[in-house]
């Protein structure tokens, strides 16, 4: 019998039963200011250190803060201020060959380093800005979207 | 009269204009590839209404614009400038640990329970620690038996872990059995490479 903490029985069952219910990823970061993260159902939260990220939430910093992301298929993502990036899709099913990872910067800047879902299957990575997608075949990269 | 004519008086004040429109020109949304420290190949794809541009030489840039994606040039000093705070926010790398366990059971090698210090002492460097915990067989024995095995390993590797008192703010068990092997082997082959449970610090 394992004594668990009762988050990673959860996180247990759910994986078990196959639903997306884990969270893709964690803040590991924020310096200098403020962000909030809204998630797909729109309530907002503010963003804290040790944070959990789920698909479809989109991270605001304010005009002085800064925050870094890692995914759990180990792709990290940092972006600066006023910055607006949406997790948009994430799967990371390596035995069943299910893999995506779609991004939505709408403006501000970003830094990406890419993870395992680009170097197993590099035309699954996307980052979208207003005006063009960028295919992400790897490794790093930064990308600004002016007003 | 031709202002850019060398010689005439107008053609200095014609290339200051120029100098000023071009830096005036500078995009306000691009991406730069940058280089990767293990020297692994680069390569986006920009997609736009007017087409596809690729881009695979570090330092290369490309302004983003709605008439499309166009090659430009980005100095050192602007990136610094317009990423310097993205950039200082940039977590650790994740670390992979891989630990080979004694065949058919769930008992560490020696030389991978010495590990042990690595580990946790990675887990304390790194910001808000979350580890996932993986097991892994090789193809000895059937695949049912080597789902459960390389759930037992990896269960065995967390036990351990949190004996040490891991302190981290996530950590997430999964077994492949011999579905993920390192070393790829016909079936029945004792590989000591695919005995494996791979513990990776984000």
């Amino acid at each position: 019998m394992r004594y668990w903490p009762i988050p990673l029985l959860l996180v247990a069952l759910f994986s078990a039963q196959g639903a997306n219910a884990e969270p893709i990823g964690f803040v590991k970061t924020l310096q200098g200011g403020n962000a909030v993260i809204r998630a797909l159902d729109d309530s907002e939260r503010p963003a804290a250190i040790g944070g959990e990220l789920n698909v479809g939430d989109t991270i605001r910093t304010d005009r002085r803060a800064s925050l870094g992301l890692t995914l759990k298929d180990d792709t990290i993502m940092s972006v600066g201020p006023d910055t607006e990036l949406t997790l948009e899709e994430y799967l990371f099913e390596p035995a069943r060959g299910d893999l995506k990872l779609g991004s939505r910067l709408g403006r501000g800047t970003l830094q990406y380093v890419s993870g395992s879902i680009a170097r197993l299957q590099p035309d699954a990575v996307s980052v979208k800005t207003p005006t063009g997608t960028i295919g992400v075949r790897g490794t790093q990269f930064v990308v600004r979207v002016g007003r | 009269m031709n202002p850019l004519h060398p010689g005439r008086p107008g053609f200095l004040l014609g290339l200051v204009a120029l100098v000023i429109s071009l830096a005036a020109c500078a995009p306000s949304s691009y991406i730069v590839l940058l280089d990767d420290p293990d020297g692994r190949p680069s390569q986006v794809v920009v997609t736009t209404e007017a087409g596809e541009t690729t881009l695979s030489e570090a330092g290369g840039a490309l302004a983003l614009r709605s008439s499309g994606a166009r090659p430009t040039n980005i100095s050192a000093e602007q990136i610094t400038r317009d990423f310097g705070d993205t950039m200082a926010a940039q977590p650790p790398p994740p670390r992979t640990f891989i630990l080979y366990f004694e065949t058919g059971g769930a008992r560490l090698t020696p030389e991978s329970e010495a590990q042990l210090p690595q580990i946790l002492a990675t887990v304390s460097a790194y910001p808000a620690p979350d580890i996932s915990v993986t097991g892994h067989t090789d193809t000895v024995g059937s695949p049912t038996e080597n789902e459960r095995l390389s759930l037992r390993r990896a269960n065995f590797v967390a036990d351990w872990l949190e004996d040490a008192r891991v302190e981290a703010i996530d950590l997430t068990v999964t077994s492949h059995g011999q579905r993920n092997l390192l070393i790829p082997t016909a079936d029945g082959v004792d590989e000591p490479r695919n005995r494996r449970v791979e513990v990776t610090v984000r």
